[in-house]
């Protein structure tokens, strides 16, 4: 025995059981959001529970854990919904004070544009001041034709009155501007034809309006009575309802199509609640042009950076120089390249555009606040070390017998370069670009001080021209997960819903990071087969 | 086909542009540091003089002041004559008179009305007829002021008090801005019935009630307040006491005197006063060994009043005397105030006393010139529990201080010398900005209301004015990174606080607190990080099956893994659980090392056969179902531990046996998430030097007889030490930086406390959630900014380091 452990072979299982454990929190961890990102579209059953002093609670079933020093004794945390009633969403109950627990077919879960879910039953639909009672199958048209009418105040809001009002600020900038010139004749006039256009505009305004209160005088006619678990009644518009469901009733097949509805939802459709529900589409779109933007500034910089270091430097001092400063770039933490984006991009540059040209916007910054530009090239800074080792080792692995070739043709060194080195280094330069975007894509700290926030009025891309609005403020995945998580004034109801964007970001960035590693595996199989 | 010369000229340029382009990462980082630095450095700039100007006045001023533009001065005269002057051309815009001064007999009826009410001591009616008697034969004067923002008290020398406001009104006419400066007048108090004059004046008041404290030539200190008290109907009925409290300071004396020799005695100092023509009287008499507070005459000389300051809250009033004392009346009950507190502040006469902003800090300047800063600080020993402790030590004047003014806007003030120097400084900080020089007696001093500028009149008819940029007083290397004793606090201390829900809040931008913070995460997390990281990797490159080296990637992937997503779980998943097991994650280790042995016995036994053709370098794997049973039972187990050892509560027992908090939100949850997220990296780069290890050594070793086990230990960690090291530094670069994860996995409070169980500040998350809040150009955006700056050095410092260590390595692997 004593001769087995000076052979080292228990300390080997030491370190084989660090590996291991490396492994396991890694597996966990992707297990952990896999889990719960995946679980929360799926519809759970709802409980109907009656306890002994007569309280009748119906919700989910959030958790259940044993009661700390009870030995035995098991509580369940319980989602009741019904927000507007109750005040919370969740609440504990002790398994000792349970008479029975039942899962009625008939049980409602009614998804709300405000106010979270509502759990109860459908007692009737109430109209012109008269209640009948309806069966679930006859509401199912009425939802549709909210939905379609939603949709068209939606469209009213966000597209009509968003051009009018985009138009009228353009308006009073170029009336602004107009004042400040040289007062002449021509002046006042044009100043008379921005007046007019800008009473055409308030007039439209108006009409729109009308028209939005029109669309919702009609949205509030039908209303929906619903029993609660306690035997109270609750009206509400049927507007006022995304989803109607039945979760008890549901088969598998329906659970499934249910929960492909919630995750296109997800993807697809815009917050609500203060973020807690709904979708995270604009934070996907923020997180994607951020990336892209950033991978149109980091490319030529890393690569340039690369292809000195590796074709043009020799062992210099500048090339140690240039070397040192990639490797800090490296290192430097993400947050000082924030201050150093908030100082040095946005009050420094930004305000100088400002100045320059926009003053008539001032006070109100244009460019002299954080945007998705000012986000962008902070984060390139950041990367420029990723492309740049990517880049080199690309370019190592073209063989050296491709140049000499090249040279003995009499091509010059950048022609080289341009038709013969580059082009084989493709490869390399992708997977820096894409290894790149990975990091970047997962980066918050810098984000938060140039220019992410937590909810953006409009994409930084539409239907103004210019059309891509690079002063504009952005949703961010990561941010989203640290908004919601923890800034959110209902925490415990938007667990869900971070989980559900961890995964998206974690998919978004392991994806990335998957693709980079196919693409150098690809490269290096290329070069050892291919055009040697 | 192109010409050579074009083809030669677009290698040429393309050469020079890839220098660039190449040269552009080293300017990027110059510009990170320079930009960075350029932002911080004014906060080590001094105050400057913008603008310095002398105008005349008509004669010896008593009080000036200005409005928050600088446009328009105000000089009052001892004569009750103010003058408006143009501060852009020295020019006389307006000129008024105080009628209260020489008051019309209506004026001096509405005087003698009120005596009646007031409580005096000995009113008798012979000392009235003498007072009219002697306004009606001469001009009156202003002996002393008391000057609060605007408004101005003012004692004369027949003992009057008269209030006064100067205000400035604007407005604005096509863009142009037009002053109006204006008077008004508030009653008149007889201070006194026998009309002394009086020599020094202290006075608050806010729109319902004033407190003035007034010392008399002959002797007296007597307290006038008047309040007006709401009825239910909303009538106001006001109320007025005047109380002689010259026997507070008296009697105390005596008592004190009794005690104390005849030594330190000190000789009366022989006031300057700072009104014109006050007489000097002779001092007669010894000491009379009688305590009757009445006879005020006598003990005059042995304590004369040569300072007064009461506080905003018309509480507290401090008066200084010739002798280097400070009386602390509290005054609070108006009708029966009574002495706190009796401090000896100096050796010499206190001759200014004034308050800053906030009225928490009391500036003390005496005889010999010296400035120091006093607070009632909480103290065990005091029987009211507080006591007046000197907080902060200012830079001398050569002669004795007469005039403080201080700053409406932070913790700075101006002081002003007989010999006419005049300091600028800063409490907290304990600088002294500037020093202006006048070269006269100094007669009237005021600090522009937005701290930009300094009036000063001397005694020959001068106003001086300068305009000034001070900026960043409040910073010193001293307030960055040493103690510093903040009002309200018992004994100086690294405080953490930017912003306060008050004006006159005092900001406390210690460093080191975040820098403590910064330094606890690291080595916790470092601690986690570096022992599984390494030994991980050591086996990875030297025992692992290569058939299995796809776990490598796998853990290198995890590198990119963002770290919100770390702080997220950290901070909403791992907190409540870790709070939940937490004995169980301290009995978790031996569990592990348990479940390592079994696995190895049970190897041990397991038939050849059963292995397969993996004799070695699968341990990994047949190790995972036995770990995650050692989880599972040390979970299962953690209750058992905690009911026998840790007497069924391990917070409760925490608390009283090791006498920690617990927090949720602590250091081992920071250092376990932020272990995570460096062991990968770590992991990775140590790796990669461990199997770079050049295979001759190794063989070598093999060869020699040693085993795989004393080959990895011996030979390979040996040789790769100075990668490991590289790799541990990165880890290191990498930790000190991280902001999401102990943002979202700390409590943020910016506590200095090793304890595992509570959080801390970093100096990352600090800057992520102060600086967007932080206006441009301020001091607390500069402190940030010099935050990062640290971060900065400190990362280049460690990442230029591990560069060229493994730099030095990779020579060194192609020589073997």
């Amino acid at each position: 025995m004593k001769k087995f452990i000076r052979t080292g072979n228990p300390y080997i299982w030491l370190t084989a059981g660090t590996l291991t454990i490396c492994l396991l929190m890694i597996c966990g961890l992707v297990v952990l959001i896999m889990v719960n990102g995946f679980g929360i579209f799926w519809p759970r059953k709802v409980v109907r529970v009656t306890l002994y002093d007569g309280t009748v609670a119906l919700g989910e079933i959030a958790k259940r854990e044993s009661i700390p020093h009870q030995k035995g004794s098991f509580r369940t945390k319980l989602k009741i919904g019904n927000r507007d009633v109750n005040g919370l969403d969740f609440t504990w109950i002790d398994d000792a004070d349970i008479v029975s627990w039942e899962y009625p077919a008939d049980t409602l879960v009614f998804e709300r544009r405000e106010w979270g879910n509502m759990y109860g039953f459908l007692k009737g639909l109430r109209q012109d001041g008269a209640v009948k009672p309806q069966r679930l199958e006859v509401m199912m048209p009425l939802l549709e034709k909210s939905q379609t009418l939603f949709k068209q105040i939606r469209h009213v809001e966000k597209k009509e009155i968003g051009n009018i009002n985009y138009q009228m600020e353009k308006c009073r900038l170029e009336s602004k501007h107009l004042e400040r010139l040289q007062p002449s004749e021509k002046i006042q006039n044009k100043l008379a034809t921005v007046k007019t256009r800008m009473n055409n505009l308030e007039r439209k305004y108006r009409e729109k309006e009308d028209t939005l209160t029109a669309l919702y005088t009609t949205a509030r006619e039908k209303e929906v009575v619903v029993l609660l678990a306690d035997g109270r009644e609750k009206i509400m518009p049927v507007f006022q309802i995304i989803r109607v469901y039945a979760p008890n009733k549901m088969g598998f097949f329906a659970k499934m199509s249910f929960y492909i509805a919630k995750f296109w939802e997800f993807i697809w459709g815009e917050p609500r609640e203060a973020n807690t529900e709904g979708g995270v589409f604009p934070a996907i779109f923020g997180t994607v042009m951020l990336v892209l933007i950033m991978s149109i500034a980091v490319v030529p910089l890393g690569v340039l950076t690369a292809v000195y270091l590796k074709e043009y430097a020799r062992d210099s001092f500048i090339a140690r120089l240039v070397r040192i400063s990639v490797s800090n770039l490296a290192g430097v933490p993400s947050i000082v390249f924030g201050v150093f984006g908030l100082g040095f991009f946005i009050y420094f540059i930004g305000g100088g555009i400002d100045n320059l040209f926009f003053p008539d916007a001032l006070p109100t910054p244009t460019f002299g606040t954080g945007g998705i530009l000012w986000a962008s090239l902070t984060l390139a800074l950041m990367t420029v070390p990723v492309v740049v080792v990517a880049t080199e080792e690309g370019l190592s692995a073209v063989p050296i017998s491709l140049r000499e070739g090249s040279y003995a043709l009499g091509a010059t060194k950048i022609e080289t370069l341009w038709r013969v080195v580059l082009p084989q280094a493709t490869p390399g330069i992708l997977t820096g670009t894409i290894l790149a975007m990975a990091r970047a894509a997962g980066e918050v700290a810098p984000l938060m001080i140039t220019g992410v926030v937590k909810l953006a009025p409009s994409l930084p891309m539409d239907g103004h021209f210019p059309f891509i609005h690079l002063e504009r403020k952005f949703m961010h995945l990561g941010f989203h997960i640290y908004d919601v998580g923890f800034q959110s004034p209902n925490v415990e109801a938007a667990i869900p819903m971070v989980y559900a964007t961890t995964l998206a970001l974690l998919f978004t960035v392991l994806v990335l990071n998957l693709t980079a590693i196919v693409v150098r595996n690809k490269l290096k199989k290329w070069y050892s087969t291919g055009s040697m | 086909m192109r010409s050579l010369k074009r083809r030669k000229f677009a290698d040429r340029a393309s050469f020079w542009l890839i220098t660039l382009g190449g040269a552009a990462t080293v300017f990027v980082v110059l510009a990170l540091f320079l930009f960075i630095f350029l932002e911080v450095y004014p906060l080590l700039t001094g105050a400057k003089i913008s603008k310095e100007n002398t105008y005349a006045l008509q004669g010896k001023a008593v009080s000036v002041g200005e409005d928050d533009r600088q446009d328009v001065a105000f000089a009052l005269y001892n004569n009750g004559i103010i003058e408006f002057i143009s501060l852009s051309n020295g020019e006389v815009l307006k000129r008024c008179e105080i009628a209260g001064l020489n008051g019309s007999s209506v004026a001096q009826q509405n005087v003698t009305n009120l005596l009646p009410h007031a409580p005096s001591q000995r009113g008798d009616k012979g000392e009235v007829e003498t007072f009219s008697q002697k306004t009606s034969l001469q001009r009156n004067f202003i002996t002393s002021v008391s000057k609060d923002n605007n408004r101005i008290a003012l004692g004369t020398n027949d003992g009057r008090i008269l209030t006064v406001s100067v205000n400035f009104s604007e407005s604005f006419d096509n863009g142009k801005r037009t002053i109006f400066p204006e008077i008004s007048e508030a009653e008149t108090v007889q201070a006194n019935n026998e009309g002394k004059g009086i020599a020094c004046i202290t006075s608050r008041g806010d729109g319902s009630a004033t407190v003035t404290a007034v010392h008399t030539v002959d002797g007296r200190l007597i307290l006038i307040s008047s309040e007006v008290e709401r009825t239910l109907f909303g009538e106001g009925e006001k109320k007025e006491i005047k109380k002689d409290i010259t026997g507070l300071i008296v009697q105390h004396s005596l008592d004190q005197s009794s005690l104390k020799s005849y030594e330190d005695k000190i000789t009366p100092f022989a006031k300057k006063g700072n009104g014109g023509g006050q007489e000097k009287h002779e001092r007669t008499g010894t000491r009379v060994a009688s305590t009757s507070i009445l006879h005020s005459s006598v003990q005059k000389d042995e304590i004369e009043i040569t300072s007064m300051a009461l506080d905003l809250f018309m509480e507290n009033l401090y008066v200084g005397t010739s002798s280097g004392e400070i009386f602390h009346i509290n005054v609070q009950d108006r009708e029966n105030p009574f002495l706190a507190e009796m401090v000896r502040v100096s050796d010499k006469a206190v001759t200014a006393l004034g308050f800053l902003l906030g009225d928490i800090s009391l500036v003390v300047g005496d005889q010999y010139g010296s400035v120091n800063i006093w607070m009632q600080v909480r103290d065990a020993v005091s029987p009211s529990g507080w006591a007046l402790k000197k907080i902060h030590t200012l830079k001398s004047h050569n002669a004795p201080v007469i005039a403080i003014a201080p700053s409406m806007r932070d913790k700075g003030f101006v002081t002003a010398a007989t010999d006419g120097t005049i300091h600028l400084s800063h409490a907290t900080s304990e600088q002294t900005r500037l020093n202006l020089e006048t070269k006269s007696l100094p007669a009237a001093l005021a600090f522009s209301p937005k701290a930009n500028g300094i009036l000063a009149a001397d005694s020959h008819g001068h106003l001086f004015q300068w305009n000034i940029s001070n900026p960043h007083p409040e910073i010193t290397l001293k307030t960055l990174f040493g103690p510093v004793w903040y009002e309200g606090y018992e004994k100086p201390e690294f405080v953490w606080q930017s912003t306060g829900g008050t004006d006159d809040f005092e900001p406390k931008l210690s460093l080191v607190p975040l820098i403590f913070g910064t330094i606890k995460g690291t080595v916790y997390a470092l601690i986690i990080a570096v022992p599984v990281s390494i030994l991980a990797a050591l086996y990875t490159s030297q025992f692992l099956h290569n058939s299995l080296k796809i776990i490598k990637p796998v853990i290198e992937i995890m590198a990119a893994l963002p770290s919100v997503i770390l702080g997220f779980l950290a901070g909403l998943w791992l907190a409540p659980l870790l709070e939940r097991i937490f004995p169980a994650i301290i009995i978790m280790p031996f569990f592990i090392l348990l479940s390592i042995v079994i696995a190895l016995s049970i190897w041990k036994i397991l038939p050849a056969f059963g292995k397969g053709r993996y004799r070695h370098g699968i341990e990994a794997l047949f190790l995972i179902p036995f770990i995650i049973g050692a989880v599972f039972v040390s979970i299962q187990l953690g209750g058992v531990y905690e009911s026998l050892l840790l007497n069924g509560d391990y917070r409760a027992w925490f608390a009283n046996v090791l006498g920690l908090e617990y927090d949720q939100r602590n250091a081992v949850l920071v250092g376990i998430a932020m272990g995570f997220a460096v062991i990968p990296l770590i992991y990775t780069i140590s790796e990669d030097a461990m199997s770079n290890v050049p295979n001759s050594l190794r063989s070598a070793s093999l060869a020699l007889g040693a085993t795989p086990w004393q080959t990895a230990v011996r030979i390979i960690l040996p040789t790769a030490s100075p990668g490991i090291f590289s790799a541990i530094m990165i880890g290191f670069g990498r930790v000190v930086g991280e902001t999401m994860i102990v943002l979202m996995a700390t409590g943020n409070t910016p506590i200095i406390d090793w304890n595992l169980f509570n959080g801390f500040r970093a100096l990352s998350a600090n800057i992520a959630v102060e600086i967007p809040e932080a206006p441009i150009g301020g001091t607390l955006y500069r402190v940030l900014f010099l935050a990062a700056l640290l971060l900065f050095i400190t990362t280049f410092i460690v990442n230029t380091f591990a560069e060229m260590v493994r730099h030095r390595m990779k020579l060194r692997y192609s020589k073997l």
